[in-house]
């Protein structure tokens, strides 16, 4: 016989006299409903407190013009695949190792976590290896759960999704809590505002 | 690692730990008061009883079902492109990935934090076999240089002061001896990314497998586990058979309440979802994903009756974190991967009983453990159940059967009863406490108990009401 089916006959001889216990249903976390906030305000206020940065911008425009001026400060960037072409810097393309920037797009953002949903097609690297890390994201595409989001996901998985909340940050150095120990110990969310539909690119385009 | 890191040696480590090294007392103690106040904190801003009483739920459930959800979940990575591999034990999960890394011709490895992989020794079982193994994790990194295990689920390295990484750093890599935790963490930055652009296989753990879409959730913070699982060719993941979770939205609960229990936030700050390999259309991300599912006692346990709801354990560490007896020590002195009152109760049901002695009784009974689990596990009943069960497997210490069987001697005997009762109330005041064997090293620092000078049945006859 083989480990799987030695393993398998093991847990069901082990659970074959076990009462029922039924799942418990959809998870329902929301816990402040008295909260006021909009969903943008709420993601926002969490990702400030993990320590990431906020800009938000009414179009595209307003955003790009921002994204020129910080470029200003970096001599190479890294950027997403689903980048649209008007929020590329106009800075020399490196590879993402070696990348003083990355710049990518988020897949969805997360209200109740203050969490960037980023999809592994935008380019895993890039999301990961620059000390500095800017992420767009539409405010249409914040959603106010996890759950939710994750509903809304499941349709159409990449190999990988990572939730990034937040710098790289570790505090196993005597208890010291110390930023971009291997991520990017900068992570600005900046959220486009009023007239997404302007965003041109297309979600995987 | 030395022979003397076995449970069967926890008294006189401990013993050791707290004459010979005092400062790690300290730090183990701030350390775990502060990761207690977060938690509290972070559990004050949601219904937490209401989360604890779903994630309890939620783990009886699948491990009710759970050879049904480990098929689901096989069938969905299989679908994902992921290999998919099954361990009976420690052993067998070693020489699986060895397999897995001889047929890429792997020779640098590099590792996210397992707890899993530190339970199985896989470290040693690749390093034997001529492997490079890096440990990616700052807290892992740390004691991996120190050639110590980890001595606490979550962090690792919580033994260790600032000066004791100063003094590590300035000897490997020649940092200042007073280098601030920054430059400390920038130059394990510098060491680890060479390291990650140059490993041919990562190996994870995960915190949850969902069956429905074969998804591995990873939790952490610095973003080791995303690069680890996401650069180098190929990616091993080992995961409990205990981890499976039924559906991907099941893991919102489950990330987010593990989030709150480990470390007091939201969320990690970086959560990895991984479904398989890099898929087409896509420009990076490994080649290969391989899971390796581990029984290791998993099984055994599940089929105590009492025993198996230690299975829903989710590795969050507040047991520990609120433990008196773990503050005092760190995690050393278990002498096993997992300390504290989950490492009491999960090793006798992974391990063995006799292999465990006498982690059952490392813990005061105070309960405050059972406070703190988010997924309600009777952690007190169970010590208590694994005294029992060593009690009438002859393995209890020699004290307390000689004093329990001492005690059954005397109340099977009133007149012996009487006597000893007696000799108790005639000693000299303030003495007795110091006379009776067991109590006295209680007595030493405290106040003796003070015997009544006259017998209990006397007091009762007296009371005029009565």
């Amino acid at each position: 016989m083989s480990p799987r089916n030695r393993i398998l006959g093991h847990v069901r001889a082990a659970t074959a006299t076990r009462p029922e216990a039924p799942h418990p249903g959809r998870f329902d976390g929301t816990y402040a409903t008295d909260d006021d906030r909009t969903p943008v305000e709420r993601f926002s206020d969490l990702f400030t407190t993990s320590g990431g940065e906020i800009e938000r911008f009414e179009d595209v425009e307003a955003a790009a013009r921002w994204l020129a001026r910080y470029a200003d400060d970096y001599d190479g960037v890294t950027v997403g695949a689903t980048v649209p072409t008007a929020l590329r810097p106009a800075l020399p393309s490196t590879c993402p190792d070696l990348a003083p920037l990355g710049v990518t797009l988020a897949a969805a953002a997360i209200a109740e976590t203050g969490s960037l949903v980023l999809d592994a097609r935008d380019g895993r690297r890039t999301q990961l290896l620059a000390p500095t890390h800017v992420v767009f994201v539409k405010a249409r595409d914040i959603h106010s759960t996890l759950v939710d989001a994750l509903s809304d996901l499941r349709g159409d998985l990449p190999s990988a999704i990572g939730l990034h909340s937040g710098p790289s940050k570790s505090a196993d150095i005597g208890q010291i809590l110390v930023r971009g120990v291997h991520g990017p110990g900068r992570i600005v969310a900046a959220i486009l505002g009023e007239h997404p539909d302007e965003l041109r690119g297309g979600r995987h385009g | 690692m030395s022979e003397a890191f076995r449970p069967a040696h926890y008294g006189t480590n401990a013993a050791r730990i707290i004459r010979d090294e005092p400062t790690m007392r300290t730090a183990v103690t701030e350390a775990t008061r502060s990761k207690d106040e977060r938690r509290q904190a972070a559990w004050a801003e949601i219904d937490a009883d209401a989360w604890r009483d779903w994630a309890r739920d939620l783990k009886t459930h699948v491990l009710t079902h759970l050879a049904d959800y480990l098929e689901e979940a096989e069938d969905r990575l299989i679908e994902n492109g992921v290999h998919v591999h099954w361990a009976e034990t420690a052993e067998d999960a070693c020489r699986t990935v060895t397999r897995i890394a001889d047929g890429r011709g792997v020779r640098r490895v590099v590792k996210a934090k397992s707890m899993l992989t530190e339970e199985v020794g896989l470290n040693a079982h690749l390093e034997a076999g001529g492997l490079e193994v890096r440990e990616t994790d700052l807290g892992e990194f740390i004691i991996q240089l120190l050639d110590e295990p980890p001595s606490h689920i979550v962090g690792p390295s919580l033994h260790r002061s600032l000066d004791d990484c100063r003094r590590l750093f300035h000897e490997r890599f020649g940092t200042p001896p007073d280098a601030t935790p920054e430059t400390l963490a920038a130059t394990a930055r510098r060491v680890l990314r060479d390291d990650f652009l140059r490993a041919d296989m990562g190996v994870s753990g995960a915190n949850f497998l969902a069956a429905d879409t074969g998804t591995l959730a990873l939790i952490e913070n610095e973003g080791n586990i995303r690069i680890s699982t996401s650069v180098p060719p190929v990616h091993v993941a080992l995961v409990g058979i205990e981890k499976l979770v039924p559906t991907f939205e099941d893991l919102s609960g489950m990330i987010q309440l593990t989030a709150r229990s480990a470390t007091g936030q939201p969320i990690g700050n970086y959560t990895s979802l991984i479904q398989g390999p890099r898929r087409p259309g896509e420009r990076d991300g490994p080649e290969e994903v391989h899971v390796v599912l581990v029984d290791n006692g998993r099984s055994r346990l599940l089929a105590d009756d009492h025993a198996w709801e230690t299975l829903r354990c989710v590795r969050c560490g507040s047991c520990l974190n609120i433990c008196p007896v773990y503050r005092q020590t760190g995690g050393h002195a278990y002498g096993w991967a997992y300390s504290g009152p989950i490492g009491a109760i999960l090793a006798p049901g992974l391990l063995g009983l006799e292999e465990s002695m006498p982690l059952p009784y490392a813990s005061s009974l105070c309960g405050a453990c059972a406070e703190v689990c988010p997924v309600r596990i009777p952690i007190p009943e169970l010590l208590v159940y694994w005294r029992e069960r060593a009690a009438e497997e002859g393995l209890a210490p020699r004290t307390e059967t000689a004093a329990m069987k001492a005690w059954a001697t005397l109340a099977e005997h009133p007149g012996a009863f009487g006597a000893a009762a007696e000799a108790i109330r005639v000693l000299p005041r303030g003495k007795a406490g110091r006379a009776l064997p067991v109590l006295r090293g209680w007595v030493e620092e405290r106040a003796a108990p003070e015997p009544s000078g006259e017998r209990f049945l006397d007091t009762w006859n007296r009371r005029e009401d009565r």
